[in-house]
């Protein structure tokens, strides 16, 4: 008897054979996928090893350059101090005092530290300023007083020239730490808030400093005496918010005074 | 047929289809359609093979940066040629840098997979 051949296998066969090359096909394709993905994986591995190594390099190397900065500029603002009648931690103490004033003042965190860092370069400009002149026994004449005066202006020179926004402050604040409130200081006899802040800031602390410590040709003042100097100088050569600003943080200022004291020599 | 040439971008590598049988592709690969942009060159390689191909094709690739859709790609791209490689000659050169371990195991897999085209690793 002959068996009918059944259509249906034929196709089913036929099917069969195409099931199994899209299978094979699929197979392939899945086994490519899986090495790609394998091969991406390593990579990606490898790739984000080396970027965390990078990295931790630009931040060493970012600290350093933070470092040599803030020592360059506490190394040229203690040049400026070895010009004139400063001495000790003078400019440290100007820096300090400088962050607490701008930070009450409402300066943000950043521009605080960085005005800390710019403010102990506000007598650089007394390098330009003669021997005979500069270290001059009593008082100046006023020629003197003129050339002597002159370091304002020498120092925003010096430092203006450089697009370095820290240096940019800093020039700012050589210029005009003389100005006064009321617009009798120099070099340029500006008022007000026309004085910039990091000017008004750099002027008070760098008298408050001055006034509290021993020099050469004077003693100390004491606190009173200096308090009592700031009340009436409140509106009239210092910036008055920054007076208050001084005396609602006075444990502050004083903390920092007595953690930077000079060491007798 | 006409020459197709890409210019090299950030993200893609510049692309010579000559007709006259020299094909290279030579830079990075990380585009973020990477299948939309090679579809040109795909096409254009379809058109070479059912046209009047070269008698010898010769296909350079230094591809030093790629992503993994770009790698995909280059499985198909291989995929092509090998359809083709019965009916015309093809030579495959993966150019890769000595330093560059991935491009030299990108080469070695698309060797091992298309074990009838003819794929040689050429370190620089």
């Amino acid at each position: 008897m002959t068996v009918h051949e059944n259509k249906l296998v034929q196709e089913i066969e036929t099917l069969q054979e195409e099931f199994s090359k899209t299978t094979e096909k699929l197979i392939k394709d899945v086994k490519r996928q899986d090495k790609i993905m394998a091969r991406s994986d390593k990579r990606q591995q490898q790739e984000y090893d080396e970027l965390q190594r990078k990295f931790a390099e630009v931040e060493a190397l970012q600290r350093e350059i933070e470092d040599t900065q803030k020592e360059v500029v506490f190394t040229m603002g203690a040049i400026g101090e070895s010009r004139s009648k400063e001495t000790g931690n003078h400019v440290k103490r100007v820096a300090e005092y400088s962050k607490i004033l701008a930070l009450h003042y409402g300066l943000d965190t950043k521009e605080s530290e960085m005005l800390k860092q710019a403010s102990p370069m506000h007598d650089i400009g007394k390098v330009a300023i003669p021997d005979a002149v500069l270290n001059k026994p009593g008082r100046f004449d006023e020629h003197e007083r003129k050339i002597m005066d002159t370091h304002a202006g020498l120092g925003y020179e010096m430092l203006n020239v450089s697009d370095r926004p820290l240096l940019k402050m800093a020039a700012i604040v050589a210029y005009e730490h003389h100005e006064k409130w009321n617009g009798t200081g120099y070099p340029n006899q500006t008022k007000g808030e026309e004085i910039h802040i990091y000017g008004r800031i750099t002027a008070l602390a760098d008298v408050f400093d001055a006034l509290g410590s021993d020099r050469v040709y004077k003693k100390a003042w004491s606190d009173e005496k200096i308090f009592k100097m700031f009340k009436e100088e409140r509106g009239e050569h210092f910036d008055p918010k920054l007076i208050d600003i001084f005396f609602d943080n006075i444990d502050e200022f004083l903390t920092v005074r007595d953690s930077l004291m000079d060491t007798t020599e | 047929m006409e020459n197709l040439t890409f210019e090299a971008t950030k993200y893609t590598p510049e692309i010579n289809l000559d007709a006259k049988g020299v094909l290279s592709l030579v830079g990075k690969s990380y585009p973020e359609n990477t299948f939309e942009f090679y579809a040109p060159m795909m096409k254009w390689l379809e058109e070479y093979f059912e046209g009047n191909a070269a008698g010898t094709t010769t296909i350079n690739m230094e591809i030093t940066y790629f992503n993994s859709s770009s790698s995909k790609l280059f499985f198909d791209f291989f995929d092509l040629l090998e359809e083709n490689c019965e009916n015309h000659t093809i030579v495959v050169n993966w150019i890769y840098d000595a330093e560059n371990e991935s491009a030299e195991e990108a080469g070695e897999d698309f060797i091992e997979d298309f074990e009838s085209l003819k794929i040689k690793l050429v370190e620089k």
